[in-house]
């Protein structure tokens, strides 16, 4: 595992026993790229994991290794316990819903879902009992017999979860199963998903590149880049507490400071103060400091509360979106902040507020601060 | 107050025309015309007259050269032969359709269907590997391979067969290690085992490329799908693959079959006394028998044959479009 990364101590299911996917030191080799670098991670029965990742950071490689349609150039991987590295997809008690779907366009909806206990030799009336209730799971009752290309993008979305659940798999992988779907349809499924896990009870691993949705669906995520698992926790962890600097930039909107540590508790931005804030790095090392913008609290200049650290900065941009303003607010040498130091460098903060709050506009004078606790200190 | 309500209209039509929004999509619509300003007329009408310009001397040879000798023939097939082997235009008769339930010529026609029934499965069998080979090669290494299957395809065909009876030759090199093996010498040539390998050779690329064109097509994450939800390989490949590229299968043997029954070369150079197809006797009536009306009637059928394949094939590859035109 790459040495920075964090691991929450246990996920949920692990005291039931052994974890549904293990993965230890699993790497892919294409070629000449590498996919997937040195990756640990142990997901536990009946959680909802999130493998989140920018386009390319090896997610979807990750998940095809678990269902064996790509296999490790290197490393362990076990399905509740069962060394299963080199065993064909089809020997693999698990099944996936693909990123475009990948219904058969030549059988029906029923014939796609029986697909599957088919192959395993399942038919008469105990398949097509198990058809029909996985179709009413999925809420499909009465399209049985159209073809793939007569439902919408919705509805194919459901035939593929059916088509994998009917053959109630220990570990159901999704690779963006709602990527292809509108926003307001995504959003609908996300609530369904959920709902359909805890219902099924099955190990759902989820791959996705937005970040709000594996936020809003996981009980864990891991978050991915260049083919390295960065950190893995519960999305408040993650979003808490990123690991570094690609955590935390990628998770949510963040404001990152430049820095150097002085001292377990203290980091003297390049913009030029000196705040509080908490870490285990030696004194001198770069950093830079992750604040929120909902962290960020904006006062006229002179009107700050003094026990809060501040930076002087000026309004450049006051954004009004309904439900809040967002403000970007020039900071440093060039902001007219007070004793400018040689090496210090100008930087922005993005601040969120309420729209009850009082308007700020832009060219104007303010001081810029926040709860130490609301910051994270992140290395490369 | 009427002029004004016309300029409106005409300023808002794309908004307003609600009713006819779809009639103008498709200017072939009967209303379409009435919807249309002068100056648009004029330039469809412009589009429609450089089409017919540009069309008509490709129209025109193969009206010289194809639908004229096709009437001709058709028109023959119902003629008399007269007692000196002459063609004799008038006296229009079913004679010679009638002969064709000759058992002779059903013979000739059944072996014909037969020989080119065997071809087209060898075609098959043979190409599909074959096509999925180079299907899924990468792009580059595809094209090229691609140009080695085409090769044969653009040399001469004569040469080409002349080229296997040598091979097949009882003195031929297959022949020769055939003895030097220890099986004794080798007869092939002459026979429908003969006729029936220079057809596969001869037409297996007519196999090959519309394979070649459905594999090409293929998503393969279907198959991943299949192999995910519990298929082996060949489990994936029947049910699956095979499905998907019906429509590639169902053009290479209408196109092997057709030029296979009717065919005329490779069972004159390759087959025997004994392998007499339709092709060759076609030809024997317009030659040494002197049966114009005969050799008429057959090619007839021939070509009646060949347009019911087309149709199926037409059928085919719409019903591919409907089922795969999907979910991509």
């Amino acid at each position: 595992m790459s040495s920075d990364a964090v691991t929450s101590a246990s996920p949920p299911g692990a005291d039931a026993g052994v974890p549904a996917v293990e993965l230890h030191g699993i790497s892919k080799r294409f070629a000449d790229v590498v996919a997937v670098d040195g990756v640990d991670l142990q997901i536990g029965d009946g959680e909802f994991f999130a493998l989140l990742g920018p386009s390319g950071c090896g997610k979807t490689t990750t998940l095809r290794m678990i269902a064996g349609l790509d296999i490790p150039s290197e490393g362990r991987l076990a399905i509740f316990g069962e060394e299963v590295a080199s065993w064909p997809p089809d020997r693999r008690p698990v099944n996936t819903v693909f990123q475009a779907y990948a219904l058969f366009p030549h059988m029906t909806v029923a014939q796609n879902i029986a697909f599957g206990l088919q192959m395993r030799g399942i038919r008469g009336p105990d398949a097509d009992r198990q058809v029909a209730e996985a179709t009413a799971l999925v809420q499909l009752e009465g399209m049985e017999h159209r073809r793939p290309s007569q439902l919408s993008g919705g509805q194919q979305q459901r035939v593929a979860l059916a088509r994998a659940l009917v053959n109630h798999p220990k570990v159901l992988l999704l690779d963006e199963p709602l990527g292809a779907l509108d926003l307001k349809l995504r959003q609908e499924m996300q609530v369904e998903l959920k709902a359909l896990q805890r219902e099924v009870g099955i190990t759902f691993v989820f791959v996705t590149h937005d970040q709000e949705e594996a936020l809003a669906m996981s009980d864990r995520v891991g978050v991915m880049s260049e083919g390295r698992l960065l950190q893995v926790g519960t999305p408040a962890e993650v979003y808490e507490h990123p690991a570094n600097r690609f955590v935390a930039d990628f998770i949510g909107r963040t404001n990152l400071l430049e820095g150097v540590t002085e001292g377990p508790s203290a980091v003297r931005l390049d913009a030029g103060a000196v705040v509080a804030a908490a870490n285990e790095l030696a004194a001198g090392s770069p950093v830079a400091l992750s604040v929120r913008p909902e962290q960020v609290r904006l006062h006229r200049r002179g009107e700050a509360p003094g026990d809060t650290p501040c930076l002087d900065g000026v309004i450049t941009d006051a954004t009004y979106l309904g439900h809040a303003f967002v403000y970007t607010v020039a900071i440093g040498p060039t902001a007219g902040a007070s004793g400018t130091n040689a090496g210090e460098r100008a930087a922005t903060i993005t601040a969120r507020s309420e729209t009850g709050s009082a308007a700020l506009a832009a060219g104007e004078p303010v001081s810029v601060s926040w709860s130490p606790g609301a910051t994270t200190v992140v290395a490369d | 107050m009427p002029s004004l309500r016309r300029a409106k209209s005409a300023a808002t039509r794309p908004a307003d025309a609600e009713p006819d929004a779809l009639a103008s999509l498709t200017p072939t619509g009967p209303d379409a015309s009435a919807s249309l300003t002068p100056a648009e007329l004029a330039a469809q009408r412009r589009k429609r007259r450089t089409g017919t310009l540009i069309a008509t001397p490709g129209a025109l040879y193969l009206l010289i050269f194809f639908v004229v000798p096709l009437g001709l023939i058709t028109v023959y097939s119902f003629a008399t032969r007269t007692s000196t082997g002459r063609t004799s235009l008038s006296g229009w008769n079913l004679n010679s359709y009638e002969r064709i339930a000759d058992d002779v010529i059903v013979g000739i026609i059944a072996r014909s269907a037969w020989l080119a029934f065997l071809t087209t499965v060898l075609c098959l069998v043979v190409a599909y590997p074959f096509a999925y080979y180079l299907a899924t090669r990468p792009p580059r290494l595809r094209a090229r391979l691609l140009v080695l299957v085409m090769i044969p395809f653009w040399t001469n065909g004569l040469v080409r067969i002349f080229a296997i009876r040598f091979l097949l030759g009882s003195n031929g090199p297959a022949s020769a290690l055939s003895e030097a093996m220890g099986f004794g010498t080798f007869r092939i040539l002459f026979t429908p085992t003969a006729v029936v390998l220079g057809m596969v050779y001869g037409f297996l690329t007519f196999m090959v490329l519309p394979l070649y064109v459905a594999l090409e097509r293929m998503d393969w994450r279907l198959v991943e799908a299949a192999r995910d939800l519990y298929a082996s390989g060949a489990k994936a490949f029947w049910r699956v693959t095979v499905p998907l590229t019906r429509s590639g299968i169902v053009a290479g043997c209408v196109l092997v079959f057709v030029p296979s029954f009717g065919s005329y070369v490779v069972p004159e150079i390759l087959g025997g006394a004994k392998t007499l197809l339709i092709g060759s006797y076609v030809a024997r009536q317009f030659q040494a028998a002197r049966n114009w009306p005969l050799g008429a009637a057959l090619s007839v059928l021939v070509i009646v044959a060949m347009l019911v394949a087309v149709a199926i094939n037409q059928r085919n590859s719409a019903n591919a479009e409907r089922t795969q035109g999907v979910t991509r």
